[in-house]
């Protein structure tokens, strides 16, 4: 590490953390009182949430999710009527991978997370970039590159990753901080059924689950603590002492609604994200940490936004990649946009048009006791929102990657309404 | 050496098979690692006496010592009362797969737009070549009862000859004294037990070959071999690792060398199945004749069969669903001048044109791979594979046969055996 490096890491996010002190002193002092806040501006008064619940889905459009008629009524009309509901959130990237190192460590995205690693390679870093970019290619992370993990563990906090089904096929992935072979393929890419030595199936996926893709996290011995199969949040929840800090929960492929159907035969898409969120989110509302000073984010990786016009030969695919929040495209994608792929499948030539790199609006809904039933917030937020309002949150002042981009937006008093 | 008469492979997995003085070389393992249900289950697996012919059994078509495959090069196999009904497949070895094989699925992404742009959407799993039983003892019970096969006409007429076997009182201590009152249930347990031998006993799965020696650090791979390996994991050149899997699992599993997953490769026609005499009999895997269910109906999906595991093939004498060929290098060099030489494998008709994928109908050639490496080659271009390639290959293939099966070969070619 060269001296600018250095300065890079450590000075630049002390100034960070003394400007941001500032900025929330002085916002104590101007903070208004909370209040429903449709098309207002955020109002960053910081309710004292000590425990959070990230869950994370897949692949939906705000208009699917939390529209007219949503396959899913349990999110988008009982959990919207007790929570805010976010109607200009963003994914950063397509496809799912991306989305989630965003949402954890706020790196942009590179065409090999962008395409979801099916080799689980190591990244080869050439260079930094501004906001904390590292340049280069691949899909794990140096030790250098840090998380909001690495971050909580530094202050002292707990965090957790509960991840359904890892390890139910041992051979694919370990049942703790379970990933492939570092440079090998990944076997997590597709579903596997049930079978005899494995009856349940494993929908594990590691491309959604964002720590698996940092050395920073992978190469601790505590990974093996903190990153476990979904099963063991419903122990962990049942004290406040046994609550982590900061749970990040990623259904199975099933679940989380990217397969429909699922390789168990479950129907998926948005009927199993329902059935999953009616089964777990009154499980967390219940319990002691939630109540006392809990946040849950219900969010999805990436909008299905795009068009489909069937041709003589195939069909014609357009991806808009819409963005908010000023997202910057970073230093790895190097492309110019659209971009236009073809390619021959089983349904024809496909010819796919990418507008853009953003991830497209997926909506959020968040549940707190600091949010006032049906509250809704017009402001945009995207993952490096998200990630920079969990920091704040944590009284973490040194925000990662792009959540530290100028002028980003965290959750303010336009959510936390009942604060 | 006399030919074995060999009873038919209809629906098979567990098929049956052998007639005659050319006994069946037994090598599973010690009785007393195995449960008591599956200790029956080894003795009905053996026991000719359930055929109708009285000279078949399972272990017939399923030769132990020749990887559960079948012990000779005839691409189908002939059961029934007198030997002479065809089977309609080539029978497939049962080792490694069995209890691996996940249930028949078909996982679609949710997102329209990701199931265009996805490459991967086959359906997978299933036993047998088009996947049509979830479960070893339901796929089991079709050979029994098979007119090309066992030929039993009926449960009970089955349920009287398992009544009096050697092995009944075995059968009555498992299954109750009264067992073969109840023909139907005596007969599910039967298949049961077949499925516990089949799961339980090791010489279903020894990983005795070099190649596992190799991963285990106790052999070494020449230097031709690991070429071939090389050649074999190339996606741009065999590209074969992408639906044989051959990496090393998470926990150190060793690779079964299959994905489970449907494929058509366009095998010529075999007019030595004598159904094939019919120029309107089409064997399409997925889409029929024998799969009945909703899958038949999805017309892109006809002509795919289910990839089969490579371990044990180089000892095999017969290749393909349709066991179009006889020596693993003839079906290396198919793979690599399918495209680049059709005039070689398939017929030219009356039009003069050559008739490419010619053992389906012209509606479903279409279905037949043409974009995945290296089948997706044109006429004239240079094969992937020159002489020297596929020698090398084939050195690595060599090294996925079991220490048994190997010795087995190497005695037969010293004694000047064959088949």
């Amino acid at each position: 590490m060269n001296e600018r490096e250095i300065e890079k890491q450590v000075v630049d996010p002390l100034l960070r953390s003394i400007w941001a002190a500032l900025f929330f002193t002085m916002f104590a002092i101007l903070s208004l009182q909370a209040h429903a806040s449709a098309g207002s501006g955020p109002q960053p008064a910081q309710p004292p949430i000590r425990h959070v619940f990230v869950i994370a889905l897949e692949n939906k459009n705000f208009s699917a999710t939390f529209g007219p008629g949503s396959v899913a009524p349990y999110l988008a009309e009982t959990l919207t009527a007790k929570g805010a509901l976010l109607t200009q959130y963003y994914g950063t990237g397509h496809n799912s991978l991306d989305n989630y190192i965003a949402m954890m460590g706020g790196q942009a995205n590179n065409q090999q997370t962008s395409a979801d690693c099916s080799k689980f390679a190591d990244f080869h870093q050439t260079g930094t970039a501004p906001d904390g970019q590292v340049v280069g290619e691949g899909c794990v992370y140096p030790p250098s590159v840090k998380t909001l993990a690495n971050q909580l563990m530094a202050a002292g906090l707990t965090w957790k990753g509960y991840m359904e089904d890892m390890g139910n096929d041992p051979a694919r992935e370990s049942s703790t901080c379970g990933h492939p072979r570092v440079n090998s393929a990944d076997l997590t890419e597709e579903a596997e059924g049930p079978s005899a030595d494995v009856p349940l199936g494993d929908m594990y996926a590691t491309r959604h689950d964002p720590f698996m893709y940092f050395h920073s996290v992978i190469d601790l011995p505590a990974c093996k603590q903190d990153v476990v199969n979904l099963r063991q949040l419903k122990t962990d929840l049942a004290s406040i002492a046994t609550t982590p800090d900061f749970s990040f929960i990623t259904p199975n492929l099933c679940n989380d609604g990217h397969d429909s159907p699922c390789a168990n035969g479950a129907p998926g898409g948005l009927k199993s994200i329902n059935t999953f969120l009616e089964q777990w989110v009154p499980k967390i509302m219940d319990s002691p940490a939630y109540k006392k000073d809990g946040l849950i984010i219900i969010t999805f990786d990436e909008g299905g936004d795009g068009k489909i016009e069937k041709t003589a030969t195939g069909a014609d695919v357009t991806i808009y990649g819409a963005s908010c929040c000023n997202q910057q495209e970073g230093p790895n994608l190097g492309k110019s946009y659209p971009i236009v792929q073809r390619r021959i499948s089983g349904r024809g030539l496909i010819t796919v048009k990418t507008l853009s790199f953003g991830g497209d609006r997926t909506g959020a809904l968040l549940l707190s006791p600091f949010i006032q039933p049906g509250t809704v917030s017009n402001v945009p937020y995207n993952h490096y929102s998200l990630l920079k309002s969990l920091e704040v949150i944590f009284g973490i002042h040194e925000y990662l990657g792009y959540a530290g981009q100028t002028g980003l937006t965290p959750f303010g008093s336009d959510i936390f309404t009942g604060h | 050496m006399r030919l074995c008469l060999l009873a038919g492979m209809l629906f098979s997995v567990v098929v049956l098979c052998m007639a005659g003085d050319a006994p069946v070389t037994a090598l599973p393992g010690n009785d007393s690692q195995l449960s008591p249900r599956a200790a029956l289950g080894k003795k009905i697996f053996f026991d000719q006496a359930l055929s109708a012919s009285g000279k078949v059994s399972c272990a017939t078509c399923h030769n132990p010592a020749d990887a559960y495959g079948p012990p000779n090069g005839q691409p189908v196999q002939y059961g029934g009362p007198d030997l002479k009904s065809p089977g309609f497949r080539a029978v497939p070895s049962l080792r490694y797969i069995l209890n691996h094989v996940p249930a028949w699925n078909h996982v679609q992404a949710t997102s329209p737009i990701e199931q265009l742009t996805e490459t991967n959407e086959v359906p997978a799993g299933g036993y047998t070549w088009d996947g049509r039983f979830n479960s070893l003892h339901d796929q089991a019970m079709f050979p029994l009862l098979s007119p090309m096969e066992m030929d039993n006409r009926s449960v009970v007429e089955l349920a009287k000859k398992l009544s009096s076997a050697g092995y009944a009182e075995d059968f009555r201590a498992a299954f109750g004294k009264d067992i073969f009152d109840r023909p139907a249930q005596a007969v599910e347990k039967a298949t049961e037990a077949l499925q516990a031998f089949e799961m339980e006993d090791r010489s279903f799965q020894p990983y005795s070959s070099k190649f596992d020696d190799w991963l285990d650090g106790k052999a070494q791979l020449t230097a031709q071999e690991l070429r071939g390996k090389k050649l074999f994991d190339d996606p741009d050149s065999g590209n074969c690792a992408s639906c044989h899997l051959d990496e090393l699992g998470a926990n150190g599993a060793h690779p079964l060398f299959t994905d489970f997953q449907f494929e058509a490769v366009g095998v010529p026609r075999n007019n030595a199945i004598p159904w094939n005499r019919n120029p309107h009999y089409y064997d399409l895997g997925l889409c029929g004749p024998f799969r009945r269910d909703a899958a038949m109906n999805n017309k892109s999906w006809c002509g795919l069969f289910r990839t089969p595991s490579l371990r044990n093939t180089a000892a095999r004498h017969v290749f393909f669903h349709n066991g179009r060929f006889h020596s693993l290098r003839e079906v290396l060099v198919f793979y690599v001048e399918r495209d680049t030489n059709p005039g070689k494998w398939y017929p030219t008709g009356p039009d003069g044109k050559v008739e490419k994928f010619n053992d389906l109908p012209p509606r479903n050639r279409s279905n037949v791979d043409t974009t995945d490496a290296p089948l997706d080659r044109r006429l004239g271009q240079r094969p992937v594979w020159n002489d020297q390639d596929i020698d090398d290959v084939l050195a690595f293939l060599k090294t996925l046969v079991d220490r048994d099966v190997g010795t087995r070969r190497e005695t037969q070619a010293e004694s000047g055996q064959s088949r």
